[in-house]
């Protein structure tokens, strides 16, 4: 990667010569190097594997221009160029964004913020994963391999001929550094990031047996103790589940564990509470700003300086101070993420009543905090523009109960550890959402955990008011979830839900 | 023009790729296999919003990705890749290849890593963990060939300003439809790739595509509902088929405005229909190419990939009702009705076309269900290996600093003998099933739900009344099985962004399939 001098060092050089060009009105230089580097766990006790099957990194450096025209302060042009941080590529990347330049009558301008941002925003973090090398990486994803052998022999009895033993998951170290100057600056402005996740499934394909373990961190330390832990827990709590029940289809109490209240937010939720998204119509929360939308025992905020959270940000992918956003403060929905162009496009928007709703009050305010450039991976990309994202998004209660007590509430039903493949059916703002109940759960009976549910057994159909707007119980503890793909990370808390319609997968062929 | 010398980059590792790869293995001890995949690029394209112009871009690209395997002592083999965007560095010749040196580098001392660590589990939990010494494949390709990109309309000269009216013409015609359409977005690209793959078995291809692709989404609300659509056209040609259309038999496309006009009204449509309350229990279901496109994408398509019917996937994707283990598993039993046939052909010209996989293979047709009866998945060279099967050429990544992972082509329900009007003539009371929206399925493809743009009563052999928010709920055997028609109008549309892989990779591909009938349950909203 590059070094942050080098990424200011350069920012700093373009935009001199940025500033010489005399058709710009405006201008802005963004640059980032990141690395995403995986290690890919494939472990089949039965087929023939490689155990880590990917040990691999990805490196993308590069840099991005916009560029206003003096003609006309709606007239813009962006280009981005890989790899090169030389005067001629800025030089090539002018030509460029000055043939793609279009006149876009909603263009605000670029951000300004012309105070300089104090030291504190720009510290660099405490992270010994912006330095960590490949060893530790493979250290740590083959301890997670051996790990779950070594949980599996453990049980003795469950030496069986074909075990069908599968570890599957990843280990991926991601970090990023960018810098940012613009004709509105008055400063270079840097940022720097590195976090792991770790994802690790264990399937007993002879025993129907599905168990997950994840976790997520921001040091060298947590990430050696994800890889001697996840392969063991996983293993374990697959032969905790084996040989799980099917229960008959219909509509059960169920309690949702952190996983799929993470999984509804990140796919059925976050989208909705973006400037972009009431823009566009397209908010599962239309008509609602300012309103109750959830139960008033939860509160939902993204926040990329969070003590806990691995994802930490301090400067956007705009060059503006970051901050806590408060999306829905006990139950009402009061702030939205965005970037600047979106928050400008929603507050001139002529239909902007009709959209955020009459409780948004006359002057409604979308402060500019999210505005990151992300690609397919949670590192920051030269060449995508801002998108509105979130961080650490923590789902924060009031009135919250234990583990049990949610068990005891629901009395009889489901407790749902992990659903996969959340998607809106009917796009985002009809808020019906289907997926699978793919592992990690149980049969809850007389207010007890009383057997493993058999995994992949029930499609759960449902819309997001059945389980935010009025849950028979809240969880008290927000637990880390990770949601694959997302660039979130979500620590959230269980509910417990009334009449959740569950169908039974696989009905028909058993006919 | 705009300028293309970053392809001079693949004739310059033409000359030297292999030298460079030879030269690192023999110097690298362990080192026992080398590969390079190279990709330059031109991009261009160009975006409007309400009829505004909101974005234009070009952008000309090149990037890499090697593997090295090493050998530890006792044959313990250990795999290490590095993916590097490069971009103008290309242009410079000596930092090509020092880039391509130390990213050989990195990736060797990953593979030596890793079978450290592996010969590290192998001794002590021995017997336990055998599986990993039976890995192996099958010997890689020694392939050489030149393939040329398809187009009229070069993307390199295309003017811009040509690309940006035509997204904000026809975004504005959609405007211009009236207060219901609440927000629409159209978007377009011209694109130029030319792969170099090297290995230092002897494999040397070089293989160049062009993309023409549109979007368009559509938001309307009208006081009696609301409703999002989105599609897509592409086809691997110039931007002549955004700007006059496509007449291809397999997979024709209107020109961008009038794809997106259309999108629009029947957005406009749908957002004034009712939302379908479907009755309980298994109805007839008469389901058209551009909804089959998804089942067969979603139910064939994926399950197909033999990565994931082994396991590899298990964490991710998830896995394959195709194989549920080497020892049960639908190879050679029936999984449908013999109606039912599927495949996938790279060969065809699609969204999903090329002649050589990402490791050297050539693609060719593979039949996944014949007659009802499942035959083979799509396979790399290593899968094929665990399988005791030939490679078939489907291992392939979206950017060439990924690493490849076996991807669909273009994959479809082969056509059968039926006239589509006549297969909703002989329904009495069903569903008429058109165009898909969004798909959710078991974690082994095994049970879907795919929601239908447009969903129409049939009674008594005639279309009744629309309805939005619809959708197909089976499980995938009981759907295939009861498959009693199978129609003779065969299209592909083209499928932009299929997501697999961590970290994701997006990869274009086609898919589709005739009118099909069988029963299924109807999820409403």
């Amino acid at each position: 990667m590059r070094t942050a001098v080098d990424l200011k060092k350069f920012v700093r050089e373009a935009a001199a010569l940025l500033a010489r060009e005399r058709d710009l009105a405006a201008f802005e230089v963004y640059c980032s190097s990141s690395e995403h580097r995986v290690a890919r766990l494939n472990y089949t006790s039965d087929i023939p594997s490689r155990g880590v099957e990917e040990f691999k990194s990805l490196n993308a450096d590069g840099f991005a221009l916009r560029l206003v025209m003096h003609r006309d302060p709606h007239e813009t042009g962006s280009a981005s160029e890989a790899g090169d941080l030389s005067l001629e590529a800025v030089r090539a990347a002018i030509r460029k964004a000055r043939d793609a330049t279009v006149i876009d009558p909603h263009f605000p301008g670029l951000p300004a913020e012309p105070r300089k941002l104090p030291p504190s925003k720009e510290r660099a973090p405490a992270s010994d994963l912006m330095r960590a090398k490949d060893a530790p990486i493979a250290a740590a994803a083959w301890a997670t391999i051996a790990g779950a052998i070594s949980a599996f022999e453990s049980h003795a009895p469950l030496k069986l001929p074909h075990p069908g033993l599968v570890i599957g998951g990843d280990l991926s170290l991601i970090r990023d550094r960018i810098a940012i100057g613009s004709s509105a600056f008055t400063d270079i402005r840097g940022d720097e990031s590195a976090h792991f996740v770790s994802s690790v499934t264990a399937l007993v394909e002879s025993l129907d047996a599905k168990g997950t373990a994840t976790a997520a961190g921001a040091s060298l330390a947590e990430m050696s103790r994800a890889g001697a832990r996840l392969g063991r827990d996983a293993v374990t709590r697959a032969l905790k589940l084996r040989h799980g029940e099917r229960p008959p289809a219909g509509r059960y109490r169920v309690v949702l564990g952190p996983q799929p209240v993470a999984e509804i937010i990140n796919y059925m939720v976050l989208g909705s509470l973006t400037t972009g998204a009431f823009y566009s119509a397209t908010s599962a929360y239309h008509g609602r700003f300012g309103a109750p939308v959830i139960d008033a025992r939860l509160s939902l905020t993204d926040d990329p300086l969070a003590h806990r959270g691995p994802v930490r940000r301090r400067v956007t992918c705009e060059g503006l101070p970051t901050g806590r956003t408060a999306m829905i403060r006990h139950g009402r929905l009061v702030g939205l993420l965005s970037n600047f162009y979106d928050s400008h496009r929603l507050l001139t928007d002529e239909h902007r009543a009709e959209k955020l709703g009459p409780d948004a009050g006359t002057a409604p305010s979308f402060p500019v905090r999210s505005g990151y450039r992300l690609g397919e991976s949670p590192a920051r990309r030269y060449d995508a523009h801002p998108g509105s994202t979130g961080t650490n998004v923590i789902m924060r209660t009031r009135g919250g109960v234990g583990d049990r007590e949610l068990v005891e509430v629901v009395g009889d039903g489901i407790y749902i550890g992990r659903i996969w493949y959340t998607y809106p059916i009917n796009g985002q703002r009809a808020g019906d959402f289907t997926c699978t109940v793919s592992g990690d759960s149980y049969l809850i009976r007389n207010g007890k955990i009383a057997a493993p549910l058999a995994p992949n057994c029930f499609r759960l159909n449902a819309n997001i008011e059945q389980v935010f707007a009025k849950p028979l119980a809240v969880g008290k503890r927000s637990e880390t979830a990770v949601v694959w793909g997302a660039p979130e990370a979500y620590f959230v808390p269980a509910l417990a839900l009334e009449g959740i319609e569950l169908a039974q997968v696989g009905a028909a062929d058993s006919d | 023009m705009a300028s293309s010398d970053i392809f001079a980059a693949v004739d310059f590792l033409k000359r030297e790729g292999e030298a460079a790869l030879r030269r690192f293995v023999r110097t690298h001890r362990g080192a026992a296999y080398a590969e390079m995949r190279f990709e330059a690029m031109f991009h261009r394209s160009a975006s409007a919003n309400d009829g505004d112009q909101r974005d234009s871009a070009e952008s000309e690209a090149a990037a890499f990705g090697v593997t090295v395997h090493f050998e530890h002592r006792g044959g313990v083999v250990g795999h290490g890749q590095t993916g590097a965007e490069i971009g103008r560095l290309a242009l410079n010749r000596t930092r090509l290849l020092a880039a391509l040196d130390a990213a050989l580098g990195e990736a060797y001392a990953r593979a030596r890593f890793s079978a450290r660590e592996k010969a590290a589990v192998l001794k002590h939990h021995g017997a336990a963990a055998r599986s990993l010494m039976r890995a192996g494949a099958i010997a890689p390709s020694t392939a050489r060939d030149e393939i040329a990109a398809t187009f009229r309309r070069d993307p390199r000269t295309l003017d811009p300003d040509e690309l940006k009216r035509l997204c904000r013409d026809a975004s504005a015609s959609i405007a211009g439809l009236g207060p219901d359409i609440a927000f629409n977005a159209v978007a377009a690209l011209s694109e130029l790739r030319q792969e170099l793959f090297i290995n230092t078995a002897g494999a040397l291809i070089s293989q160049a595509c062009a993309f023409a692709q549109g979007d368009c989404y559509v938001v309307a609300q009208t006081a009696d509902g609301h409703q999002e659509s989105y599609d897509t056209i592409g086809q691997q040609r110039g931007f002549e088929c955004l700007a006059e259309g496509w007449r291809d038999e397999l997979m024709p496309n209107p020109d961008l405005p009038t794809f997106a006009i259309e999108l629009a009204r029947e957005t406009r449509e749908l957002a004034a229909a009712p939302a379908l309350k479907p009755p309980a229990g298994e109805v007839v279901v008469v389901t058209n190419p551009h909804f089959n496109a998804l089942v067969a994408h979603e139910i064939i398509g994926h399950p197909c990939e033999a990565d994931r019917a082994l396991k590899m996937e298990a964490a991710y994707a998830g896995r394959s009702w195709f194989l549920p283990s080497l020892e049960h598993n639908e190879i050679g039993r029936p999984v449908g009705s013999p109606l039912l046939w599927a495949c996938s052909d790279p060969t065809l010209n699609g969204y999903g076309h090329y002649r050589y996989d990402h490791e050297g293979t050539a693609g060719r047709r593979v039949t996944h269900i014949e007659g009802g009866v499942f035959r083979g998945f799509l396979n790399s060279r290593a899968t094929a290996a665990a399988l005791g099967v030939e490679p078939n050429g489907s291992a392939r990544a979206s950017e060439a600093w990924h690493v490849p992972l076996i991807r669909m082509s273009n994959t479809f329900f082969m056509p059968g003998q039926s006239d589509p009007a006549q297969i909703i003539a002989e329904v009495d009371r069903g569903y008429y099933v058109c165009g898909h929206l969004i798909p959710s399925i078991a974690e082994s493809r095994e049970n879907f739900r795919i929601s239908a743009r447009r969903v129409y009563d049939i009674e008594h052999g005639r279309l009744g009344r629309l309805y939005r928010a619809g959708s197909v709920i089976a499980d995938s055997k009981s759907f295939f099985s009861k498959i009693d028609a199978v129609g003779n109008d065969l299209r592909m549309v083209a499928i932009p962004n299929c997501g697999k892989g961590q970290p994701m990779q997006v990869k274009r591909m086609s898919n589709g399939g005739p009118t099909l009938r069988s029963r299924a349950r109807m999820g409403g909203g």
